[in-house]
């Protein structure tokens, strides 16, 4: 019997009611991460001064980008990130992680996190603290031991499994923080500056890695000084100053797509000529022998690339400077200020 | 084991050097110091352990990596403790364990009795842990080890305090007096040292009463300290 037949007593069935309501709504998935109105007031413990260290943030994470969370010393990012682990209580606003409060345990179940400059108990050895990671993952030990293995070979640990983390150096705590922190094949990561205390190769490193893990599906929330390459790995950021968030959204729409400047790079410019350009307001420097022009507007660029030719001066290249993260932060946090 | 072998050192010179001035009583006098002080070790080593366990983790911040985890706050909390209480317990039994040794080795009788007064002693040390761990949920080190000797002493002398209140203090002294002798962990009650010294096993009654009554005391400062320790923010 179809299930959309009304059954024996005359009661349409759960099928055939379902069906009537019409097509199936779809729901929005729920945010894995949402903070709302967030604010955080510190009371100095000696004068109860009031200090606000955070101010209104709001965001959501959505699944598979990372987040960057940029900003100054003292901007709020650490308070924000402490808030969002139930390390903090916000003074006012909602916090949900896959609709959970932070404090409930549940919520972090799927949850990595780096702190900032991170310490572990240092009379363990890495693969003893991973292990202990697990436990209180509930991993089981079989598979807790085998993902300890891949991360320390992933993160460049793998001869250094059995040594006490007291004779760690700084890049290698880093590196096994991350490896803690991805344990649990986590879909929300949060790592707070995970690229401090790494050499350019370590560095290198956890990009692939947090790539990889934006490909496997897991969301990150990352905050960090070293804007170069958040740029070349965030999704989006937001620009905190002061508690508050001045910016946020994808980093090619923040940088917009216009040229900033151009470089023109010339050999046989005569001093004089130098001299002249100074004085209309361009930056002329000397690299290697050849003189560096920098040229703000599209117009001007032709006129001197015309006068450039007529007086037999060889125009070595011509690159286009678009403004990068770390000179719009700059720019963004001086005008605020 | 540094604590364990110094303990049996001065355990060993001790006897040697009590036994002449002892009067035929070596023995009691070696199983009063030795019970004695091994209750002081312990107590001293819970107290100043205790108050840094927590002050440590937020220093060096391992316990942000630690409390991210998919943990309560009082799970954390109560490992401490227990921790913090079976090490000092392991501890005392094992120099119980040294001083009967040097006793059976000394006097050719083994003072089976000193082990229902340890028993006693390791409940005790279980509330001065409490004690310890609820005020490192959210003082100093400093202050939670001077909380911590004070519950000792008064905890010591509460029905002292109660009698010289109750001759002659005004009202509201006694008052007071009276709330603080029923709220401060009377741990008079867990020391058998006497019975042990004559070689007499602690009563089951006792021991029953004892028991239960450190175990609640415990229960009570720890969900208190699960309370303070919940609401606490992380800097």
């Amino acid at each position: 019997m179809s299930q959309e037949r009304d059954d024996s007593r005359g009661r349409p069935s759960w099928n055939a009611e379902f069906l009537r309501q019409g097509p199936m709504q779809e729901v929005a998935p729920l945010p894995i991460l949402e903070l709302s109105a967030v604010r955080k007031v510190y009371r100095d413990p000696m004068t109860l001064k009031p200090f606000t260290a955070v101010e209104g943030v709001s965001l959501s994470l959505r699944r598979g980008e990372i987040f960057g969370l940029l900003g100054p010393n003292g901007a709020g990012k650490t308070t924000t990130i402490k808030m969002i682990l139930g390390l903090a209580k916000p003074t006012s606003g909602m916090i949900r992680i896959w609709g959970r409060e932070p404090r409930d345990r549940a919520a972090r179940t799927r949850l990595g996190y780096l702190p900032e400059n991170p310490s572990f108990y240092d009379h363990l050895t890495a693969r003893e603290y991973l292990s202990l990671v697990g436990s209180l993952f509930d991993l089981g030990a079989a598979i807790s031991r085998r993902r300890a293995d891949e991360l320390l070979a992933r993160l460049g640990l793998k001869d250094e499994g059995r040594k006490p983390l007291r004779k760690f150096s700084k890049g290698m705590i880093q590196r096994l923080g991350i490896c803690q922190a991805l344990l649990n094949q986590p879909d929300l990561l949060i790592l707070d500056e995970p690229m401090s205390g790494l050499d350019p190769i370590g560095r290198a490193d956890v990009k692939q890695i947090l790539r990889e893990e934006r490909r496997r599906g897991a969301t990150v929330l990352m905050s960090s000084h070293v804007l170069a390459e958040t740029e070349s790995l965030c999704d989006r950021v937001a620009i905190l100053h002061r508690g508050r968030v001045l910016e946020m959204g994808e980093v090619k729409g923040l940088l917009g797509t216009g040229v900033m400047e151009w470089e023109v790079t010339v050999e046989g410019l005569p001093d004089s000529v130098a001299e002249r350009l100074r004085t209309e307001g361009h930056a002329v420097d000397t690299i290697a022998g050849r003189r560096v022009i920098r040229v703000r507007e599209g117009g001007e660029l032709q006129r001197l690339l015309r006068a450039f030719g007529q007086d037999n001066v060889f125009i070595h290249s011509v690159e286009p400077r678009r403004p990068s993260l770390e000179e719009h932060f700059v720019r963004t946090i001086e005008s605020a200020s | 084991m540094l604590v364990l072998g110094l303990f049996g050192f001065a355990l060993l010179i001790g006897s040697q050097a009590l036994a002449p001035l002892a009067l035929g009583e070596g023995q009691k006098v070696v199983i009063d110091f030795g019970l004695a002080g091994s209750m002081m070790l312990a107590t001293l080593l819970a107290v100043f352990l205790g108050s840094s366990l927590l002050h440590k983790e937020l220093e060096r911040r391992t316990i942000y990596s630690i409390l991210a985890k998919p943990i309560w706050r009082e799970e954390f909390l109560l490992g401490k403790f227990l921790g913090l209480w079976f090490t000092t317990a392991a501890l005392l039994l094992a120099m119980a364990g040294i001083l009967a040794l040097v006793v059976t080795v000394g006097y050719g009788e083994t003072p089976w009795a000193i082990f229902g007064a340890v028993g006693l002693s390791a409940v005790e040390l279980g509330i001065v842990t409490a004690v310890v761990v609820l005020f490192s949920s959210f003082t100093t080190p400093a202050l939670t080890a001077f909380f911590g000797i004070s519950a000792v002493v008064v905890g010591h002398f509460a029905e002292d305090l109660r009698y010289f209140a109750s001759h002659g203090a005004p009202v509201v002294v006694r008052w007071i007096t009276e709330s603080v002798y029923w709220a401060l962990p009377h741990l008079s009650v867990f020391n058998a040292r006497g019975l042990a010294v004559h070689g007499t096993a602690v009563e089951p009654e006792r021991m029953l009463f004892a028991t239960t009554y450190g175990g609640l005391y415990i229960i009570g400062l720890m969900v208190l300290a699960a309370a303070v320790f919940r609401r606490r923010e992380f800097r």
